[in-house]
C-alpha cells in the first residue's frame, strides 16, 4: 500500500467518523428507556428504537401516562406496546442515565 | 406494583433533535433487529384515527362515578321518576348493542352506576343496577358456555368490572320486587277514581309511575328466565314456564314502547365534532373506559336508539320463546335439523346460545340426563335398523360386537356434536367449520365401513340370510353429503361464488350430491322395510294379533326433497349451460384467471372424503364437453337439422368412458 492511498484512506475514515459523529450520539440511545412529552400533556415512556430526519419516534413497549408521571398520587399507566410519536408533537425528550452505583430497582 | 423502576431522567431534546437534523431525508437510525417491517405496526400517536387515548382529552373532562357525584353530575339519592325511566331505557340499549357485537366498556359500562353499585343511595337506581350487572353475568356465562361466538359475535370480556355476585339470585329478585310493590301503590293511589278529577300533575305521576312499573317488572322477568335457562340440568320440564315469563315480558315491551316518550330526553351538547361521544342523560358517560380498550384503533360505539332497542328485544323474546320447541323434537336428527332451520333464520348469538344449551346443559349430556353417545346409537338404530344394534339378533349377544360398536359410536361423538355445534356459528365461520368436520366424519367413514365388514362376517356366520353391509357406513355417508350440500349451498348464500362457476356447483349438486344423497336415504329405506320383515316372519307363529303397524318406507319424504332440489339444480345447470353456449355469460379472462384453479379451490374440502369420491376436474371438463355438445346436437335435431336422414347416430366415447357425445351424419 503506497503511503498516498493510506493517507487518503485515512481522510475518508475521518471525513466518514466526523459526519456521523452525531449518528453515533442517536445510536448510542438505542434500546434505553426514553420519556416522550406529547404537545397535548401525555407522557409516554419505552425503550427507543428508531428515528429519523423529522424526529419521528418510535418507542417499544410504550405505557402512556396522562399526568406527568412523577407526580402523585401515581396513576396506572396504559400499555401501548408499540408507538410512533411525529417529530412535531414532541415537547421534550428525557433519557434513563443508569449509572453504575446506583441501583436501578428499589 | 410493589417494586418501582426509579429512573434518572437526563433532558436530551436539544441533543436530540440537532442530531435527528443531521440525518439524510429517509435516513433511519436503528438497531439491526428493528426494521421498517417492524415500524409498520407501530400506532400513530395523535392520529384520531389510531390513538385512543388522545380522546380522552377531547373538548370536555371525563368524569368517573366518584368525581361526578363530587361534581355534582351524578345523583347518589332521588333520582327522579323520569330520570329513572331515561336510564332504564339507556341501559337497556346499551345491552342491546352489547349484544350485538359490541364491547362491555363501551356499552353497558358507560352506565356509571354500574361502576359502584354498593355506593349509589337511591334504593330504585341501586336494585335495577344490581339486576342489571346480574343479567349481564347471566348472559354472559350463557354464551361463553355454549362456545358458539366468535369475536365478530360477542365481546365476553368484563375489564375487571365487579358483577355484583355478593348479592344472591333470590336477593335480587327480592329487591327489585320491594321497589316494584312500592311503586305500584303510588300507581294506585294516583288512579283516576269515578267523579273525581285529577289535576294535571297527579295524572302524569300516575303515568310515570306506570312507565316505571312496568320496566322493573320487565326487568325482573327477564332476569327470572335467564336464571332459569342457565341451569346445568335438564329443564325441559320447566320450559313451559320459561315460555309463560316470556310472554309476559313480551306483553310488558309493548307497554314500554308506548311510555319511551316519558323518560328524559338527553341534551345535544354543543360539541358536535366528535365522533366518538354523544348525548347522554344524567348516569352516562360514554367516554368512561376510553383507556381500558386496547391499544388498537379505537371503535366508534353507535348505541341503539330507545325504540329500535324495546323492538329488538320484543324479537329478542320471540327467538328465545321459537327456541325452547326444541324439547319437542324427537331424536338427534331431529334436533339437528330443527337447529340448522333456526340458524337459516334470523337468529342472534343469544339465542343460538341458550338453543345449544337447552339440548346440551352439560358436557356430553343431552337434556343432562342422557350421555350423548346413548343418544347417537339410537339415532343409527333408528336410521338404518343395523342387525347389530336389533334384538332378535345373533349379533345382539355377542361380546365381539358390543365391543366394536362401542368403540365406534365414542368415536363418533365428537364429529356429531361438532355437527350441532357448528349449526350456532354465525353463517360465515358455519362454513369453515364444515369444511373441517368433514375431515373428521372422512375418518369416521373408514371406521364405520371396517365395522360393518367385520359385522357382516360375523352376522354371515350364524344366519346366512341376513346381512350387516354398510350399515353405519350409509348412516354416516348420509350425514358426510348432507355436510357437503350445506357448504356448496352456504357459498351461494355468502354470495362467494361469481356467476360463470355457478355452472359447475349445480352440476356437483345435481349430479353428485343429491344423486347419492336419494341413493343412501333408499338404502336405509330398504334396510328398515327388510328388517321389519324379518321382524314380522318371526312374530308370524307365535302372536299374530302381537304384530306391529309395518312402517311404510319411512324416508319416502326425504326422498322425494331430495330429488326435488336435484331436479332444481340440474335444471339451473342445463340453463346456465345453455347461456355459455349462447355466449351470453361472461368469463374472466383466461390470462388472469385459471378455471382449474377455481374449480378445485371450491371444491378443495371435499378432497379429504373417500365416499362420495372427489370428481376431479379434468372429469367435470370431459363430462361438460359431453354435455355441452350433446345440447346442441339434440338442438339441432329439434330443430328439424338432418330429419331426413335414415343412418344411425355414431356415439363416440373418447371424453368420458360411460357418457358418449352423440354425432348424426
Amino acid at each position: 500500500m503506497t503511503s498516498s492511498t493510506c493517507k487518503s484512506l485515512q481522510n475518508a475514515t475521518r471525513f466518514l467518523s466526523e459526519k456521523s459523529e452525531l449518528r453515533t450520539v442517536l445510536e448510542s440511545f438505542l434500546n434505553k428507556t426514553m420519556k416522550i412529552k406529547m404537545s397535548d400533556g401525555r407522557s409516554l415512556i419505552g425503550s427507543f428504537l428508531c428515528t429519523d430526519k423529522d424526529a419521528n419516534l418510535i418507542l417499544g413497549n410504550c405505557q402512556e401516562y396522562i399526568h406527568p408521571p412523577e407526580m402523585e398520587p401515581k396513576e396506572e399507566p396504559r400499555t401501548l406496546g408499540l408507538a410512533m410519536i411525529p417529530g412535531h408533537h414532541i415537547v421534550s425528550v428525557h433519557l434513563d442515565k443508569v449509572t453504575e452505583d446506583e441501583p436501578r430497582i428499589l | 406494583m410493589a417494586m418501582e423502576m426509579q429512573h434518572n431522567w437526563v433532558d436530551v431534546t436539544d441533543t436530540f433533535r440537532t442530531s435527528c437534523t443531521e440525518l439524510k431525508l429517509g435516513e433511519l437510525v436503528h438497531d439491526q433487529y428493528f426494521g421498517l417491517f417492524e415500524a409498520m405496526s407501530a400506532i400513530e400517536m395523535m392520529d384520531p384515527k389510531m390513538d385512543a387515548g388522545m380522546l380522552c382529552h377531547q373538548s370536555h373532562l371525563v368524569m368517573g362515578f366518584d368525581k361526578s357525584i363530587n361534581a355534582g353530575k351524578l345523583k347518589k339519592r332521588n333520582v327522579l321518576m323520569p330520570e329513572l325511566i331515561a336510564i332504564i331505557d339507556d341501559t337497556y340499549a346499551c345491552l342491546v348493542t352489547w349484544l350485538e357485537g359490541h364491547s362491555l366498556a363501551q356499552t353497558l359500562f358507560t352506565n356509571l352506576y354500574l361502576h359502584k353499585v354498593h355506593d349509589v343511595d337511591d334504593r330504585q337506581v341501586k336494585a335495577f343496577s344490581i339486576a342489571m350487572l346480574k343479567i349481564v353475568d347471566i348472559l354472559r356465562e350463557i354464551v361463553s358456555r355454549a362456545s358458539v361466538f366468535e369475536e365478530e359475535d360477542f365481546q365476553p370480556l368484563t375489564y375487571g368490572f365487579k358483577m355484583a355476585a355478593d348479592i344472591s339470585e333470590v336477593r335480587t329478585i327480592g329487591m327489585v320486587k320491594e321497589i316494584e310493590d312500592d311503586i305500584q301503590k303510588i300507581v294506585k293511589s294516583t288512579r283516576s277514581k269515578q267523579g273525581e278529577n285529577r289535576d294535571a300533575q297527579t295524572t302524569a305521576q300516575h303515568s310515570e309511575a306506570s312507565a316505571l312499573y312496568t320496566r322493573l317488572k320487565f326487568t325482573r322477568l327477564l332476569f327470572v328466565t335467564l336464571a332459569g335457562l342457565n341451569k346445568r340440568e335438564d329443564i325441559t320440564s320447566t320450559v313451559g314456564d320459561v315460555k309463560k315469563y316470556l310472554n309476559q315480558c313480551k306483553e310488558l315491551l309493548q307497554s314500554m314502547l308506548t311510555s319511551v316518550d316519558l323518560g328524559v330526553q338527553p341534551v345535544p351538547t354543543q360539541d358536535t365534532s366528535s365522533t366518538v361521544t354523544y348525548p347522554t342523560v344524567m348516569g352516562f358517560e360514554p367516554l368512561v373506559n376510553q383507556r381500558l380498550l386496547p391499544p388498537t384503533f379505537p371503535r366508534y360505539t353507535r348505541i341503539r336508539s330507545r325504540e329500535e332497542t324495546l323492538v329488538y328485544l320484543d324479537k329478542l323474546m320471540s327467538r328465545v320463546e321459537h327456541v325452547c320447541n326444541v324439547v319437542g323434537c324427537s331424536g338427534f336428527h331431529g334436533v339437528l335439523d330443527f337447529m340448522r332451520d333456526f340458524s337459516n333464520r334470523e337468529s342472534c348469538v343469544l339465542s343460538r346460545s341458550v338453543l345449544q344449551m337447552l339440548y346440551m346443559p352439560a358436557d356430553k349430556m343431552v337434556y343432562a340426563v342422557t350421555p350423548i353417545a346413548e343418544v347417537l346409537r339410537e339415532t343409527a338404530r333408528n336410521f338404518i335398523c343395523p342387525p347389530a344394534l336389533m334384538p332378535k339378533s345373533s349379533l345382539a349377544n355377542n361380546p365381539l360386537t358390543k365391543e366394536h360398536v362401542d368403540a365406534f359410536i365414542v368415536q363418533a361423538t365428537r364429529p356429531f356434536r361438532a355437527l350441532l355445534q357448528i349449526t350456532g356459528n354465525n353463517r360465515a365461520r358455519q362454513r369453515d367449520k364444515l369444511a373441517h368436520v368433514l375431515d373428521e366424519l372422512s375418518n369416521l367413514q373408514d371406521e364405520a365401513d371396517k365395522v360393518d365388514a367385520f359385522l357382516h362376517n360375523l352376522l354371515i356366520k350364524s344366519e346366512p340370510q341376513r346381512q350387516h353391509l354398510a350399515c353405519f357406513g350409509s348412516w354416516v355417508l348420509c350425514h358426510v353429503i348432507q355436510v357437503m350440500i350445506q357448504y356448496l349451498l352456504l357459498g351461494f348464500e355468502l354470495e362467494l361464488y361469481s356467476p360463470h362457476e355457478y355452472h359447475y356447483i349445480y352440476w356437483y349438486l345435481y349430479e353428485i350430491l343429491y344423486g347419492w344423497l336419494i341413493s343412501v336415504l333408499s338404502r336405509a329405506d330398504g334396510f328398515c322395510v327388510e328388517y321389519d320383515a324379518f321382524v314380522a316372519e318371526q312374530q308370524k307363529g307365535r302372536n299374530k294379533k302381537a304384530k306391529k303397524k309395518k312402517r311404510q318406507r319411512p324416508y319416502a319424504r326425504d326422498i322425494t326433497v331430495a330429488q326435488a332440489y336435484q331436479n332444481l339444480s340440474g335444471g339451473l345447470y342445463k340453463a346456465l349451460a345453455g347461456f355459455q353456449l349462447e355466449g351470453r355469460q361472461k368469463k374472466p379472462m383466461f390470462e388472469f384467471d385459471s378455471e382449474q384453479v377455481r374449480y378445485e379451490h371450491r371444491f378443495g374440502p371435499f378432497g379429504s372424503v373417500n365416499t362420495p369420491p372427489p370428481v376431479p376436474f379434468e372429469q367435470c371438463q370431459a363430462l361438460l364437453k359431453v354435455a355441452k355438445t350433446n345440447f346442441v346436437v339434440m338442438k339441432l335435431l329439434a330443430s328439424g337439422h338432418k330429419g331426413d336422414s335414415k343412418e344411425p347416430p355414431e356415439f363416440l366415447f373418447t371424453p368420458h368412458k360411460a357418457f358418449p357425445i352423440i354425432r348424426i351424419t
